[in-house]
């Protein structure tokens, strides 16, 4: 199958034809959703390396698992799902999220006076250490609301948790950052 | 930590319109949307050039997946022989170790509740392969069908129902070993095995029934 074709199939079409041994149609899958899956890899990682190793692994992870998708139609919430966790299992290696405040230098050691412009990618770098410290769970919220634009419903449907708990989770987040960006407000 | 006033968490939450809000906590709120707007902006750009062909390269590399044809098949060979002779393991925790033993006793020492086994053997391939039992109540089923990792998981292994009583059974031949197995609903609802004695988390929320199968001596 060519690519063009690949690029007017159905995301079930794709995977149909993945699994019957298409390297065009998993390709396609990968160019629809890789956007999708590396900024969370690398708003989640706070670096592009990770993200890049984090999306390659849980790629490889969804190839091999294909078979075991349980609704082709919806392989990009299914993709996110394995990204998500690949994710996690890679900062939980790395105990990030164990970091305390007194481990992570602070915005004005990294950044000097806080009252100095702040170009765009001073305030990225400051927004991505902030994030760094909050807990895993709450940033991964976080991020999912304010970075990918999702709804509660949506994020509920990828993570399989209850929407109260997201609340509950992106509200502690935002709590934490309140402090953290104070001086980008 | 500081706690954000409840309703500005619902006005960001999109639960309160800015005039909902008292107008001490309108500055506040208003300072959170640029704060968030911010955010967004400073979202990565995603992907870098050439990711794509990057992840397909290193699928190529790591070989052939299960359930999915090689990429590159020999043209003369046919897929039932790429199968059959595909190199198979099982990978068995520690932890899963334990629940996998007392499943192997369950098969061995007394009658399974959803599984019966009975020792039937042929020649070639399965030679040295069990005949198991798969029997579910599905009421209301149009079709359902076993799908494991002896089928690469693929649903291709149909149960009936001829007397339409609801309860769907089917023999399989299998190697002895640990095998994972699910149900699968009129082609699309997935379920585990309401009698299997353990399963395992499939890693994307389920849980996959778990069989172990024995070989019978004299057989």
């Amino acid at each position: 199958m060519l690519g063009a074709e690949a690029r007017q199939q159905t995301d079930a079409e794709l995977v149909r034809d993945s699994l019957a041994g298409s390297e065009a149609a998993f390709g396609e899958i990968v160019r629809r959703y890789q956007d999708l899956l590396y900024r969370h890899a690398e708003r989640m990682s706070g670096g592009a390396d990770d993200a890049e190793d984090i999306v390659q692994t849980a790629l490889i992870k969804a190839h091999r698992s294909l078979a075991g998708c349980r609704n082709p139609g919806r392989v990009g919430a299914w993709l996110f799902r394995i990204t998500a966790n690949v994710c996690k299992d890679h900062l939980k290696g790395r105990r990030r999220s164990r970091l305390s405040l007194d481990d992570v230098p602070s915005l004005e050691a990294e950044f000097g006076d806080p009252g100095d412009a702040l170009d765009r990618k001073g305030i990225r770098t400051r927004i991505d250490l902030a994030l760094r410290r909050l807990p895993l769970e709450h940033r991964e919220a976080f991020v999912m609301k304010h970075v990918e634009g999702l709804s509660y419903q949506e994020m509920g449907e990828l993570l399989g948790v209850s929407v109260p708990a997201l609340k509950m989770r992106v509200h502690r987040a935002r709590d934490g950052l309140q402090e953290l960006l104070e001086d980008l407000k | 930590m500081s706690e954000i006033d409840p309703r500005i968490q619902a006005y960001l939450d999109g639960e309160l319109r800015l005039e909902d809000l008292p107008l001490a906590l309108r500055e506040s709120a208003e300072e959170w949307d640029r704060l968030l707007a911010e955010v967004a902006r400073s979202a990565p750009a995603g992907a870098p050039a050439g990711f794509d062909s990057r992840v397909v390269a290193a699928i190529r590399k790591a070989g052939p997946a299960p359930g999915v044809r090689n990429m590159d098949p020999s043209p003369d060979r046919p897929a039932w022989l790429d199968w059959a002779i595909r190199p198979r393991s099982i990978r068995i925790s520690p932890i899963a170790a334990l629940g996998l033993a007392a499943a192997l006793a369950l098969v061995v020492l007394r009658p399974w509740t959803g599984v019966d086994m009975a020792p039937e053997t042929e020649p070639d391939l399965l030679a040295r392969s069990v005949y198991v039992q798969f029997v579910v109540q599905a009421e209301g089923a149009e079709s359902v069908h076993l799908a494991g990792d002896f089928s690469e998981w693929q649903p291709a292994i149909a149960l009936s129902d001829p007397d339409g009583d609801g309860v769907w059974s089917g023999r399989v031949p299998l190697e002895p070993g640990v095998h994972e197995y699910m149900f699968v609903i009129d082609g699309s609802e997935w379920i585990s095995d309401p009698n299997a004695a353990v399963s395992r988390d499939d890693g994307f929320g389920r849980q996959n029934s778990l069989l172990a199968v024995t070989a019978i001596s004299g057989t």
